[in-house]
């Protein structure tokens, strides 16, 4: 098995110990940080969310898996900060205010770290004004809101709103996603996207800067 | 009017004492609580299968003994009889007397942990199946057998963690209990975790209208054959739609 295979089989099986030395060692070797991430990390958490929805993995495994990850990014992350190199894009978390739940959104902050992008951890219980200066002060390009309970679910709504009162709206892409939420209460809220799991937050989010690239140059042409 | 309700077990005693004394015959199925752990597509489908089963030359209407509940009730379909749903979103509300005081409760005390009779003598049926998915509520020894040593004590403050955001545990009582052991089980309960302790009188205006057949709009949707239940998150909570197909 190549260090690469060896780093990939550490993280999917969520041996945290393993994924540290082996960074390490290839980092030592001289190896490209950012090819440990894209050769890797994404493909390990992305095998690891495929077996989620298989279940063949359940919660448990999944946050080993992205322990793992998180053991080898502490090594990697300083390098690509010191080399330059930017991040897919940054993505601001949370579960929204009045909701304590956190575990779901763990995981989708922890699949979008290991899918390459610069996270920032809102927590729980966030107030509007924290996603709002998450894209104001942070420049946050996608906010993604956590929910659990259908009680909540209304506190989504009004975080929309509060971003787009703030004037930031059109400048950012909103994912929402939760147990009891749907595709069809992300439309009526004016969200941009909803995520059945937290695999499903990855590709979303690519697919989203994707988008808001276009959307930015269709703007700056005028169209 | 003879009535077939179908309701969650955690509702067992105050279900049971509205049938004995409403004006209406009344047939209960109880359903295990767990299902709603499976998610709300999952759970609507094991509802849908009961409420189809109901014989409409047995029946007038079938009565649901459960709220929104994490959408299981979103796109549940009335199929050769009127089906009947509280307006509210869970269980606590339906406890509580209605969604209103349910959800100031909720919004004015964050942190809170909502607790009543079926849940501390019923939870223990939900815990198999979260374990399994989610890995909530292991010991931290049997997380450890399984993932070792490093991975099972990561996991246990990992899944456990949500608990530091609970402060308040809140137990609501009904009327309905033989003895003081549940509130003494809810404060045992508080106080091992460390939380504040409170107990809410229970309301149970909402479940007696509900099996005496008293269905003011306000509080209750009935659902035509041919129509479905759909949850909309506004102050109604769930509304009526026409079509066959689950949403």
């Amino acid at each position: 098995m190549s260090a690469m295979e060896q780093l990939y089989t550490a993280v999917l099986e969520g041996d945290a110990k393993s994924s540290a030395l082996l960074t390490a060692q290839a980092l030592e070797a001289g190896a490209d940080p950012m090819s440990l991430i894209t050769g890797a990390m994404v493909p390990a958490m992305d095998e690891a969310g495929r077996r989620f929805e298989a279940e063949d993995y359940f919660v448990p495994e999944l946050l080993l898996a992205a322990r793992a990850m998180k053991a080898s990014m502490v090594l990697i992350r300083p390098l690509l900060v010191a080399s330059g190199a930017k991040s897919l894009g940054r993505v601001a978390v949370g579960t929204v205010k009045g909701d304590l739940h956190d575990i779901g959104k763990n995981l989708v902050a922890s699949m979008l770290e290991g899918g390459g992008f610069d996270v920032i951890d809102l927590g729980a219980d966030v107030p509007p004004e924290k996603f709002i200066e998450a894209v104001k002060d942070k420049g946050a390009q996608v906010v993604c809101l956590s929910a659990l309970l259908t009680v909540t679910m209304p506190a989504m709504k009004t975080t929309i709103e509060a971003l787009k009162a703030a004037g930031v709206r059109d400048n950012i892409k909103i994912l929402v996603g939760g147990a009891p939420v749907t595709a069809q209460y992300a439309t009526e809220i004016g969200a941009d996207g909803f995520g059945e799991n937290a695999n499903s937050a990855v590709a979303l989010t690519r697919r989203m800067l994707v988008e808001q690239v276009a959307d930015a140059q269709l703007l700056s042409e005028g169209k | 009017m003879r009535l077939r309700v179908i309701a969650c077990e955690v509702l067992f005693r105050e279900i049971s004492h509205a049938a004995a004394l409403s004006p209406h015959q009344i047939d209960v199925e109880f359903l295990e609580k767990g299902l709603h752990d499976y998610g709300g597509a999952a759970m609507r489908k094991e509802l849908q299968f009961r409420v189809d089963s109901a014989d409409p030359v047995k029946y007038d209407a079938v009565v649901m003994g459960y709220a929104l509940c994490g959408n299981g009730l979103h796109g549940l379909r009335a199929s050769r009889l009127p089906l009947v749903a509280p307006r509210a979103h869970d269980c606590i509300a339906l406890l509580m007397g209605g969604r209103e005081r349910y959800e100031e409760y909720f919004n004015s005390n964050p942190g809170t942990y909502f607790s009543s009779t079926g849940w501390l003598e019923r939870g223990q049926s939900l815990v198999p199946l979260a374990r399994v998915r989610t890995g909530i509520d292991v010991t931290l020894q049997s997380l450890i057998d399984k993932y070792g040593e490093d991975n099972g004590t990561y996991l246990f403050a990992e899944l456990n963690k949500y608990q530091a955001s609970y402060h308040h545990f809140v137990y609501i009582e009904t009327g309905l209990e033989a003895d003081k052991h549940f509130e003494i089980e809810a404060k045992t309960s508080a106080d091992k975790r460390g939380w504040e302790y409170s107990k809410l009188d229970g309301d149970l205006r909402l479940i007696r209208m509900l099996l005496n057949g008293e269905w003011d709009p306000k509080d209750f949707l009935v659902v035509q054959p041919g129509q479905r239940i759909v949850a909309r998150y506004d102050a109604d909570v769930i509304h009526a739609e026409r079509g066959e197909e689950a949403p």
